[in-house]
């Protein structure tokens, strides 16, 4: 009984996502310059190349600030959002609603949206700007390529927020109420609590939350490469997008199929580390309640 | 003891995070009403006038992207696979979730972190073997192989955030069925899957939005522009319209036809959506 239950969900699991990640890990060990052609083994070769090329590493840098100022200021907004919302404000539950509500969206909606309000010239970002006087403002690039990451991250930023808070709160809900309400008998400010009850409490929900987020920024690929429109600008490429840049062309195939599994193996590899490294530097000793 | 001067910083803290929390979720509010709003614009008016409310409304930028742009394809094409993915994934992972959860069997435990472990395994790093092994399959640029995708690659957080929903269910009603003889596959069917319904549901719900709104899989394995589901159906607008200037409204219109069937959703079920993912992530 037990294997007819899990033979149907272990099956597809195996073989459309366990087999073809060890795959990758296989053909990253080839040069194949398209699908139904020959490959050819070339060992180490593709890792070799990787390390040298330039275009890899900016990748990495876009997804590290990704990761690190947008993982800042995503948890900012979650943190700051979870103490306003539970310090009492009427309407819990409908600001969570609204402020989860992007992540129901499809990303791509959301990047025309964005695309539309970073425009030069014509955006809205550009229109308010000229309304509330700021001209000098007005006439900065928003997609210039030294500017683009960041107007990219503003809407990575607002919809992470949404997902994170819900599940900052969540935990934050988790909390025997009586531990707040004792706390400010004794009169501890709203500051004081969550630094001293409510940081403590959830810190496996933070680490939680840091896991997801560090998985998330190491593979994204569709908020980008949605903003970043036909012929992106290497300055948001990340490294999902190389690797889809390098496998599948754009406006002209490349088809680098062994490269491109070379860039999925490191991700898979980032991904690992940064796992490890999380676990390793949370604290022990978890609170019981 | 509460004096005045303690009251009204209180309040006016409480103002400001009213401003912050408020100003917040009113821009998900805004973006929804802007999108529809230059949906139903002329170009020149959207790019003239933003911030206006257009008075003669466009719908015929609509029927444009509907027929023209072929969204109603994509449509029927995204609601076909993605209906029939979430049936196909709820048949698969239910069983898998209870023995899981109430089964005693050895290696059970070790089962399931290896099904929680494809939940870590960056999709990216699959996009070329999925291609290798679809076309081995003969599915290649078939809205089936992209069921199939589908189906697979949400095994793992369908079958843990069922396998949550299963264990939180009371064991005597499980031990009474045995005593009444009912068999294995009986116990499954006629008591814990009823009771596991909300569960059920949830995993539905959440599965049908996320699948509904990717576009990264449809991208790798669809090829033929009748093949392509809302999302993808929308990057190639963008795409072409690199190429035969902006229809922005057009494409606005195509926005509001991808997000209003998810919107409608979570008008409705946001509570049951924000605890399915609250209970996935921070068990």
């Amino acid at each position: 009984m037990v294997i007819a239950f899990l033979a149907p969900a272990l099956t597809l699991y195996l073989g459309f996502l366990v087999l073809p990640a060890i795959q990758a890990f296989y053909l990253g060990f080839f040069e194949s310059s398209g699908f139904g052609n020959k490959a050819r083994w070339v060992g180490f070769e593709n890792y070799e190349r990787l390390l040298s090329d330039g275009l890899f590493w900016l990748s990495v840098r876009n997804m590290l600030l990704i990761l690190v100022v947008g993982g800042a200021a995503v948890f900012g907004f979650a943190f700051l959002f979870t103490i306003l919302i539970n310090s009492g404000l009427w309407g819990k539950k409908l600001f969570r609603a609204l402020i989860f509500m992007p992540n129901v969206i499809a990303t791509i909606a959301i990047t025309t949206f964005w695309s539309f309000a970073f425009m030069p010239r014509y955006g809205l970002l550009t229109s308010i700007l000229k309304t509330i006087g700021l001209t000098s403002l007005a006439g900065v690039a928003w997609t210039a390529p030294e500017n683009v990451i960041w107007s990219m991250m503003v809407g990575l930023v607002w919809i992470s927020t949404g997902f994170f808070t819900i599940l900052i709160l969540a935990g934050a809900d988790k909390i025997p109420t009586d531990m707040f309400e004792a706390a400010r008998l004794e009169g501890a400010g709203n500051r004081q609590i969550f630094r001293l009850i409510t940081l403590p409490m959830i810190w496996d929900v933070i680490l939680i939350t840091l896991v997801l987020w560090v998985i998330q920024a190491i593979k994204i690929f569709e908020f980008p490469y949605a903003f970043g429109g036909p012929n992106i600008d290497q300055n948001l490429y990340t490294p999902a997008i190389y690797l889809y840049i390098m496998g599948f062309g754009q406006r002209d195939p490349i088809y680098q199929l062994g490269y491109a599994a070379a860039i999925g193996v490191a991700m898979f590899i980032f991904t690992v580390i940064a796992v490890f490294l999380l676990r390793a530097l949370s604290p022990r000793e978890r609170v019981e309640f | 003891m509460k004096t005045k001067s303690s009251i009204i910083p209180r309040a006016w803290k409480n103002a400001a995070g009213y401003i912050i929390v408020g100003g917040w979720s009113a821009f998900s509010l805004f973006f929804v009403i802007w999108v529809v709003l230059a949906s139903l614009k002329s170009t020149r008016n959207l790019f003239g006038n933003p911030w206006s409310v257009p008075l003669n409304p466009a719908f015929g930028n609509y029927v444009k992207t509907w027929f023209v742009s072929r969204f109603g394809e994509y449509f029927l094409n995204s609601l076909l696979v993605v209906s029939l993915s979430v049936l196909a994934l709820l048949v698969v992972s239910a069983p898998a979730a209870y023995v899981l959860s109430r089964g005693k069997f050895r290696g059970r435990e070790a089962i399931s972190n290896f099904i929680v472990f494809g939940m870590g395994v960056p999709i990216p790093l699959l996009f070329v073997p999925l291609v290798v092994l679809v076309s081995a399959l003969h599915l290649v640029d078939t809205l089936t192989g992209l069921g199939v995708i589908y189906v697979s690659l949400s095994v793992p957080f369908t079958v843990y955030v069922l396998q949550g929903f299963f264990s939180s269910l009371p064991s005597e009603l499980e031990s009474a069925a045995v005593i009444d003889g009912c068999s294995d596959w009986q116990i499954f069917w006629h008591v814990m899957l009823p009771l596991a319904r909300p569960g059920l549901a949830t995993v539905a719900i959440l599965n049908f939005v996320g699948l509904w709104n990717e576009y990264q899989l449809s991208l790798v394995l669809i090829n033929s522009p009748e093949k392509r589901t809302l999302s993808l159906g929308i990057y190639s607008l963008i795409t072409s319209m690199k190429y035969t200037g902006g229809d922005w409204p057009g494409l606005f219109a195509g926005v509001t036809i991808v997000m209003i069937p998810t919107i409608i959703l979570f008008v409705f079920l946001s509570e049951r959506m924000i605890s399915g993912i609250t209970m996935g992530g921070v068990k």
